[in-house]
């Protein structure tokens, strides 16, 4: 996670436009992830990071409207240049042969990523309102972490196997 | 040329589906070439793209731009013919450590000697991974690979001093654990007139070792603008870049302040110059005329 | 009156030999002579022992020559050094230096008795007349004019055009030198007279250049824009000459930092849109092979010169041979045809390089013009060529529909497909080294692999109908035949013309075009033959088995091959001819006796 954000001198309107730049580039990373698991004929991995990515679509959707009823189309003051992996997994959080738990994992690690970005983001903010959105913006992340967990757990028991041990070796070219 | 242009990052991705593993760093250096082509605003066809061959080869075929996945160490060489053969185009070469600092490794000196206008990006990431693991040029001492069993004997390169060295006009390093960085900094190479290189640490997945993973890098990195440093300052440059494989030193190491002439640039003031009056081309077999 | 003489000089790199042959060939030219100068040397960098062989006809010159008509020698032990080079027989005229301290009678040449031998003080009066031992050349020129009546009044024009700069007391030096040798010529007459007759075209404009200039000329004019090279003898000065004058029409020029970087620049040229050349000699050749490859997988339109010299490896870099054949039509790896001609001579340098950049244009390939260190290096003296007889051909560039949905290797007819640029609108595609498919994406398909490869050799059928890049000399329905191309065939032509007059029904074979083997070509040509040569400077053979690969040469058909830096002299190829007939006959009666 980078940032080259000044929180201090956060507007709302920058902290909305932050926020659905933040679910924006989460998006398209998980479109990116299902995108290789496809190429990589590893489906469930990829319909997960599917649904990832239209969830955090969905969010980054409201928050758009919200900033759309309360701004207009002012034009946005902070870019996706200042923002790098708050909530988007790592690049190479990407695996061949992903399972579903190592991709579930995989989101359950950025949206605590994310959550800490909030939390850490908190002190420095001057602005109530501000202030007040970061607060609702870090509980969402918890409950998303907690609806990860929910599909973890209904998940069948892992063998503890490692796929290393079953899968061919690469291909040279 | 503004930031706001026509060209989106978007614009700049085919449809071709990369080869890379899943989680390869790669992917994310594609992503931040798209963004700094955006950036930069120009279209697509104007630009030509080369590489060698390696993973990191794959690139040009994953832009919308004019490609030319050509031989392995040898996307130097093919750029450089391209740039002195239509200096209007925008010319970017990339590959991997291999490609560039071993098999390839003779051209990137003379590349910078003669300040061809190319931005060279190597995505650098240790290993030979499309032979499947094998020992790089840029290997820590002591790895061990499938080509090293039993530890490598030799000393890595060092790309960032090497190019220093060779006297290259604007040098930086970037990596995935910095996306916007990576694009910004790719961007400020491109608009180098002069020969740029950019190093990417880019991890690989498959044969990287863990504290190569983007993880370990995190570990190492350190902004270079945040330590101070001031790019106009070669000296401190190289200094710095000792420290290539220990420290992770992200943004720009060099750029000349003073950029000398270019020699795609030099090469149309002696054409303009000899082009007066010359003997039409119909009439060159007068050359040879003994009266 | 003679029409044709050859002359043939040896020093050491300080007597001036290669310089005095020059003047003589610019003032035999100026006369209205046709003329022709080859050099060769050893393997110093200076001092070294240096020759030139100059031959001067009122006729078109075929090749430099057999036996020498005049030797020149400013040392024995140099001239020793290029036996075969500058062979000696019965009918030549020897001229030597008397300070060597041999007498006429004892001159250490083996097996021969010249025609005449004549010991000249040429250092003592090159002291005495211009003050230095170094004018020997021009107190030889003097000689030359007073004995053979070449260059008079012309050799002193040019030397003095030469020198004009330096002052006058240097051009006066030269003339009393000149003077001197041609007053001791006057003074002892040969014994029986050797002059060529004046040249009817004498004050006629001609050329004068060589092999390498000429074919960086044609280059241009040819349109090429981009010259990617390193130096490399003997091609380097076809670099040399891009550098001088490709400026001027907008082109450019690198010295690269190796070879595979110069044919690399002229790879990326060539995508670039330009028209596009490298030049090397053997090592080189080797070394860009896998970029000659990749022209080929990616379709890419580059000249490639190779100037032949004896290899392998670094082997005799100043001496030709013809031994790179199968380099040039082999080397890459996979499946791959890639065209290579040949010039003859300096003149058709021009016209078969024009040839290289349309096929290379036309059919999106590398082309390779295997040159040799003869033609390259020779000067040759030329009539003006009208140059709007030349077609120049382009690229197919794709234009409206294609740029729709553009495939760069879109399967078509004659299997050639449009080809864009970066900076054309909608022509955007990757070029690769890899296999593609039509638009250019990779693909590990054998089923396309198959398709494309089909594409880049069948594209290639018609240039086996190129008939005109073929020359057939002599009877068509001789049963004797000879096949030779490259500097050889100017001898085998030569020894057509003798054989000829001797009576022998021949005929001579010189492809332009070496590969793709054009079967049809050979074959019609074959059809009336019973005995036959393959004559070429290989020591494998190479032309005769690459011949045999293709076609089921006459039984009667055997090779004439040997290593690089002995040349064929017209006499030996014509007792060769000779055996033929005489093996022709032998069996003929063989056949005949029991019907009889």
């Amino acid at each position: 996670m980078a940032t080259r954000i000044d929180f201090a001198g956060l507007s709302l309107m920058d902290a909305l436009d932050l926020a659905v730049l933040i679910e924006e580039e989460a998006k398209e990373r998980y479109e990116e992830f299902a995108a290789q698991m496809d190429q990589h004929r590893t489906p469930d991995a990829a319909r997960f990071f599917r649904l990832m990515a239209v969830n955090e679509a969905k969010h980054g959707q409201e928050l758009a409207a919200r900033r759309g009823q309360l701004f207009g189309d002012v034009a946005p003051m902070v870019t996706r240049a200042m923002i790098f992996d708050v909530e988007a997994p790592d690049y190479d959080a990407a695996r061949a042969f992903m399972s579903p738990r190592q991709a579930m994992k995989a989101a359950l690690a950025s949206e605590v990523k994310a959550h800490a970005f909030f939390v850490a983001a908190l002190p420095a903010l001057k602005d109530a309102k501000v202030r007040a959105l970061f607060e609702e913006l870090r509980d969402e992340e918890v409950e998303h972490q907690t609806l990860v967990k929910a599909e973890l757990a209904k998940l069948p028991p892992d063998s503890g196997l490692s796929d290393e041990d079953f899968v061919d070796e690469p291909t040279a070219q | 040329m503004s930031a706001t242009c026509e060209f989106q990052a978007k614009d700049y991705k085919s449809d071709l589906k990369p080869i890379w593993c899943p989680g390869c760093g790669d992917f994310s250096v594609v992503q931040g070439i798209y963004r700094a082509l955006a950036a930069i605003g120009r279209p697509p066809h104007e630009i030509a793209f080369v590489s060698g061959i390696g993973c990191s080869s794959r690139i040009p075929g994953y832009t919308t731009a004019y490609g030319f996945n050509s031989v392995h160490g040898r996307s130097l060489p093919i750029a450089q013919g391209i740039k002195l053969a239509n200096p209007d185009l925008l010319v970017l070469a990339a590959g991997g450590d291999g490609d560039g600092f071993s098999i390839g490794g003779g051209h990137i000196a003379h590349l910078i000697r003669r300040n061809i206008d190319i931005t060279y990006i190597v995505m650098d990431n240790q290993i030979y991974g499309l032979t499947k693991g094998q020992l790089s040029p840029t290997s820590q001492k002591g790895r061990v690979t499938c080509t090293s069993r039993y530890g490598s004997f030799e000393n890595p390169v060092n790309p960032l001093l090497y190019v220093l060295a060779y006297g290259a006009g604007f040098v930086a390093q970037a990596s995935p654990t910095d996306l916007a960085g990576m694009a910004a900094t790719i961007e400020e190479a491109i608009r180098y007139p002069g020969f740029a290189f950019v190093n990417i640490q880019s991890p690989c997945v498959t044969y990287g070792e863990e504290a190569q993973q983007i993880k370990g890098l995190k570990a190492i990195s350190a902004s270079l603008r945040e330590l101070g440093h001031n790019p106009e300052d070669r000296l401190a440059a190289m200094d710095l870049a000792q420290h290539y494989g220990e420290k992770l030193h992200l943004g720009v190491f060099y750029k000349n302040p003073e950029p000398p002439p270019t020699y795609d640039a030099l090469i149309r003031e002696r054409q303009a110059q000899l082009s007066q009056g010359a003997l039409p081309k119909e009439r060159i077999l007068d050359l040879f005329i003994k009266k | 009156m003679r029409k044709d003489l050859v002359f043939g000089m040896a020093g050491s790199g300080g007597d001036g030999i290669v310089s005095a042959g020059d003047s003589l060939l610019q003032a035999a030219a100026a006369e209205g002579y046709h003329g022709v100068m080859t050099k060769s040397f050893g393997s110093q960098i200076r001092g070294g022992e240096s020759s030139c062989r100059v031959r001067i006809s009122t006729d078109p010159i075929l090749n430099p020559g057999g036996n020498l008509d005049v030797a020149v020698a400013l040392n024995w032990e140099d001239f020793l050094k290029f036996g075969a080079e500058l062979p000696v027989a019965g009918s030549t005229v020897v001229i030597y230096e008397a300070a060597t301290g041999i007498k006429e009678t004892e001159i250490p040449l083996v097996g021969v008795t010249p025609l005449q031998v004549i010991a000249v003080p040429i250092a003592a009066m090159a002291k005495e007349t211009a003050g230095t031992e170094r004018a020997k050349n021009t107190v030889v020129l003097g000689l030359i004019a007073g004995w053979f009546g070449i260059g008079a009044v012309a050799v002193m024009k040019g030397i003095r055009k030469k020198l004009a700069k330096k002052g006058e007391e240097l051009v006066e030096a030269n003339q009393r030198a000149f003077d001197a040798g041609r007053a001791f010529a006057m003074e002892h007459p040969l014994k029986a007279s050797m002059n060529v007759i004046a040249s009817e075209t004498k004050g006629q404009v001609k050329l004068i250049t060589d092999g390498n200039d000429m074919c960086a000329a044609a280059a241009i004019f040819a349109g090429c824009q981009f010259f990617g090279g390193y130096p490399i003898t003997p091609s380097t000065e076809i670099m040399q000459f891009f550098t001088d004058h490709v400026w001027k029409y907008g082109g450019a020029v690198l010295q690269a930092e190796d070879e595979i970087a110069g044919i690399g620049a002229a790879v990326g040229a060539s995508f670039a849109g330009k028209k596009a050349m490298t030049a090397t000699s053997g090592p080189g050749l080797s070394l860009k092979s896998e970029m000659m490859g990749l022209a080929t997988i990616a379709e890419l339109p580059l000249v490639i010169v190779d100037v032949q010299r004896g290899g392998p490896s670094t082997g005799l870099p100043t001496k030709t041979e013809q031994s790179d054949l199968f380099a040039a039509v082999f080397s890459a790896h996979g499946d791959v045809i890639r065209p290579v001609l040949a010039p003859t001579s300096v003149a058709d340098t021009f016209r078969i390089t024009i040839e290289a950049f349309n096929i290379a244009e036309y059919y999106q390939t590398p082309v390779i013009i295997l040159s040799d260190q003869e033609i390259a290096s020779r000067k040759e003296t030329l009539d003006p060529i009208d140059t709007s007889q030349f077609k120049i051909l382009e690229r197919l560039r794709p234009a409206g529909a294609d740029l729709q949905d553009y495939k760069r290797f879109k399967q078509t007819e004659n299997h050639i497909s449009p080809i864009s640029h970066p900076g054309m609108l909608g022509g955007t595609y990757l070029a690769s080294g890899i296999e593609h498919v039509e638009s250019g994406a990779p693909t590990n398909s054998g089923s396309v692999h198959q398709r494309m490869n089909d594409k880049r050799t069948k594209k290639f059928d018609p240039l086996k109908d190129r008939k005109d890049l073929f020359e057939v000399t002599g009877n068509p329905d001789a049963p004797i035949a000879m096949v030779a191309w490259g500097s050889v065939a100017g001898v085998c032509r030569e020894a057509l013309a003798m054989a000829q007059a001797e009576g022998l029904n021949v005929k001579l074979l010189v492809p332009y075009l070496l590969y793709p083997v054009a079967e049809g070509v050979y074959n019609d040509y074959f059809a009336s033959v019973q005995k036959g040569l393959v004559i070429e400077q290989t020591h494998l053979a190479q032309t005769f088995k690459l011949l045999r690969m293709h076609i089921d040469l006459p039984k009667g058909v055997t090779s004439l091959a040997r290593s690089g830096a002995n040349p064929f002299l017209p006499g030996e190829i014509v007792a060769a001819l000779h055996r033929l007939l005489s093996e022709l006959q032998r069996s003929h009666e063989g056949n005949l006796q029991p019907q009889e």
